[in-house]
């Protein structure tokens, strides 16, 4: 095997560096992002809210799937996290063929480019949760200490999420086929997860699998931190049952971004010459 | 003397399929075809060394294995066999003005563009205005880079890449960009750099700057080593090899 020998800047240094072009990268993301819009960033707020009452007066009035308090706080928070789900591993799955002017002119650690693009997402997470405190607010419900648990499970989140990109951003590399198909499983996981409808309204024997997925495991814990009277809830634990049934999506998770990881590493320096 | 660049028996090819299958329906039709691929050979065993200091010039006709041979060096290819041993900072890009974006005003396109190269928020800060003022585009900082002409952007580039601290720099085909007034800044750099003791690898098929500027030469031909020495010698190897109107092919 082929080796590359320099004697090179120290590690610190080159990680100081990476962290900000990650940073320096993101934030032009983010400008360009709604560059030439009259409104600009509000349109990353106006999107989840447009998709919130469609879907409130949809399910929530028409078909009434919304017979417990606070039904709207609880689609609100499904939603915005979907959009980040959805956005983040999207754009990932594009970051590597957009940049490719950057990559073959360049060297550098090829994982800045999901990176950078997940946290241009995750700005735009933060805003909307911003709204959701708004909604909070305006449904009174007053903060609790629970609300800090969010802090791990937004985290969980964009680590997860990463993970799936750091799948996806590859493998879109290789075949661009593998854009159709996660738009796909896109709408198809939209609908079976619990965003709409409570995790009580699944039937018992898709609960275990709706339970792999990490997501549906966060929005679930997320709701339940930030809501004080929510209806009892499903957990892995009362799924999978045992101690051990609250392992069962962190598992997963752990599969996805450790799996994500060392696929992105193996690809990474190949990345150039297959754009 | 020390060697800044050492290159040992780097190869590299590139399965190119005959027909590229880039939907997954192509394999569903015809899961039983085999793809064919051509191996298509760049580089084959290519060694040599640069020393610290050399202005090195790395001369061939189009679709030789410069480039990649270039990339290569730079990490941003991976080579099949051999090794690279680079001793000092090299500079991680290959042309001027990675990462420019037309959407942005040249004052975050220096921001972003300087970041990428290596430096740091208060060396931006401390040496922003020195490559405004080299790029001599001080009224124009604030406009969107779309608007500039091609010249202004290469200006502004290259103002940016003259501020980037390395002890190797790797240029492709630079050297023909901007107005007499600037290529006549730009020569000034060149020498200053030279003064400073640095090492530089210049790939082009400008003969004329080839002979002029640098203190050695080789010669890529057909994926190897042709000649490398001095200047004026490998440029009439070249020659030489052209006018024979031997095959240019690189396989």
């Amino acid at each position: 095997m082929a080796a590359l020998e320099t004697i090179a800047r120290p590690r610190r240094e080159r990680i100081a560096h990476h962290a900000r072009v990650v940073r320096v990268t993101a934030a032009a993301e983010f400008k360009l992002k709604y560059s030439g819009s009259a409104l600009g960033y509000v349109w990353s707020v106006v999107k989840p809210l447009g998709l919130f009452a469609m879907l409130y007066v949809v399910f929530g009035r028409f078909m009434r799937l919304g017979n417990f308090p606070h039904y709207p706080v609880y689609l609100l928070v499904g939603i915005v996290f979907w959009t980040y789900f959805g956005d983040a591993s999207t754009l990932s799955m594009y970051s590597l063929v957009n940049r490719g002017g950057l990559i073959s002119k360049l060297a550098f650690p090829r994982l800045i480019v999901p990176l950078s693009v997940s946290t241009t997402t995750a700005i735009t997470l933060l805003i909307n949760l911003g709204v959701v405190g708004l909604f909070l607010a305006a449904n009174r419900i007053v903060p609790r200490v629970e609300w800090l648990l969010l802090i791990p499970l937004l985290l969980y989140l964009v680590v997860v999420t990463l993970g799936v990109g750091m799948i996806l951003a590859p493998l879109f590399v290789r075949l661009r086929d593998v854009s159709q198909v996660w738009e796909l499983v896109l709408q198809l996981m939209f609908y079976a997860s619990p965003i709409i409808y409570p995790v009580s309204f699944l039937p018992s024997w898709w609960k275990p699998i709706a339970f792999l997925s990490p997501f549906v495991q966060i929005i679930q814990d997320a709701r339940w931190a930030i809501l004080p009277t929510s209806t009892p809830i499903d957990t892995p634990t009362s799924i999978y049952g045992g101690p051990w049934g609250e392992l069962v999506p962190l598992a997963v998770a752990v599969l996805i971004v450790g799996g994500g990881y060392l696929f992105f590493r193996r690809e990474a320096p190949y990345v150039a010459e297959r754009l | 003397m020390a060697t800044a660049v050492v290159l040992d028996g780097i190869s590299k090819s590139f399965r190119i399929p005959h027909e590229h299958r880039n939907t997954v329906k192509e394999h569903f039709l015809h899961p039983l075809k085999k793809v064919d691929y051509e191996e298509n050979v760049v580089l084959q065993n290519v060694s040599f060394t640069v020393d610290e200091g050399e202005f090195f010039g790395v001369l061939g006709p189009n679709g030789t294995g410069k480039s990649t041979l270039l990339k290569i060096i730079a990490g941003i290819y991976q080579p099949d066999a051999g090794t690279v041993r680079i001793k000092g900072l090299l500079s991680p890009f290959l042309e001027l003005g990675v990462g420019f974006n037309g959407e942005l005003t040249a004052r975050d396109n220096i921001r972003i563009n300087g970041t990428l190269l290596g430096l740091t928020k208060r060396q931006l800060d401390a040496r922003f205005d020195a490559i405004v003022e080299f790029s001599e585009l001080e009224r124009f900082v604030d406009q969107k880079l779309k608007n500039f002409s091609s010249g202004m952007q290469v200006r502004l580039a290259y103002s940016i890449a003259i501020q980037v601290d390395f002890d190797i720099l790797l240029l492709d085909e630079v050297l023909a960009v901007g107005d007499q007034a600037f290529q006549e800044k730009c020569v000034a750099t060149f020498d200053r750099l030279r003064a400073e003791g640095k090492t530089i690898l210049l790939v082009s098929h400008d003969m004329n700057a080839i002979t002029t500027s640098c203190d050695r030469a080789a010669l890529v031909y057909g994926g190897s080593i042709a000649a490398i020495g001095n200047p004026q010698d490998v440029v009439e190897t070249y020659l030489d090899l052209t006018h024979a109107g031997a095959p240019v092919a690189a396989t």
